[in-house]
């Protein structure tokens, strides 16, 4: 199955932590990131795992504001932080936009794009998480951290 | 909205024709990545050109920073100045690394030896 089609890990009998929802407004992203945050600190998810899926919750988050959104705080985010029995968190951010297709945004390690001032977020998700998936055009995004 | 978690201290001074600014917070979308690229702006466009960023205190850098960083070091080198990073933690070198910039940067363990390095 293509990872991009995939909801993840299979069978897995999900716990949902989290369930939120925020204005498209980029300064309602911390806010949402400290929580998780906090969350997994409380579950004592160790500290580096703690930054890698902070920083991927901000990413989507941002992306989500901002490509899904337009910047327009009438439309709403959602944010969900569930586990499995083993352990294994899963954020998934949805906002009501058209989507995009991730495999269409350039490579920022390419020469001409090292300097450019953005599309770093996705890859950036990429490399923090341990599966990530698009889901419904690309308008939801499921981010795994074993 | 803004959290108290959200917000980015920014202090400047002037030592030996550079501008030494020291950050200490999240620097991310929204207005933290907002004040810092106004306090860049007024710098550039002052002439200023030679900056030392202290991140010491940085806990996170977003790819909204990261473009931000490396936007205005193209800007300053092209004046024939730098951006210098004087301690950014693991998690910042982490994240500079894993996008591909950290080797656009030097790096110094404090602000003297960053500063001296202008001369």
């Amino acid at each position: 199955m293509s990872p991009e089609s995939s909801s993840g890990p299979e069978n897995s009998a999900l716990s949902e932590l989290l369930d939120l929802r925020m204005p498209a407004d980029s300064e309602a992203i911390a806010a949402v990131v400290d929580t998780i945050s906090e969350t997994l600190a409380r579950l004592e998810v160790p500290e580096q795992k703690r930054f890698e899926v902070a920083l991927a919750v901000q990413e989507a988050l941002a992306n989500a504001v901002v490509h899904g959104c337009g910047n327009d705080p009438s439309k709403q985010v959602r944010c969900r932080l569930q586990s499995d029995p083993r352990g294994r968190i899963v954020i998934i951010v949805t906002d009501p936009g058209p989507g995009f297709s991730p495999d269409l945004l350039p490579d920022p390690n390419r020469r001409e794009n090292v300097y450019a001032d953005h599309g770093r977020g996705v890859y950036l998700i990429r490399q923090l998480m341990d599966e990530v998936h698009f889901e419904h055009s690309g308008n939801e995004i499921r981010m795994w951290k074993y | 909205m803004v959290s108290a978690e959200d917000i980015l201290d920014i202090n400047v001074r002037k030592r030996s024709q550079v501008q030494v600014v020291q950050l200490r917070g999240p620097l991310r979308m929204g207005p933290a990545v907002d004040g810092l690229r106004q306090i860049m702006e007024e710098a550039l466009g002052s002439g200023e050109t030679r900056i030392v960023l202290n991140l010491a205190e940085v806990s996170m850098i977003d790819s909204s920073g990261i473009g931000l960083l490396v936007r205005f070091l193209a800007s300053t080198k092209q004046r024939g100045g730098n951006i210098k990073l004087v301690q950014p933690n693991k998690f910042a070198v982490q994240t500079l690394r894993l996008v591909g910039v950290l080797n656009l940067f030097e790096i110094f363990d404090d602000d003297d030896v960053a500063v001296e390095s202008f001369a």
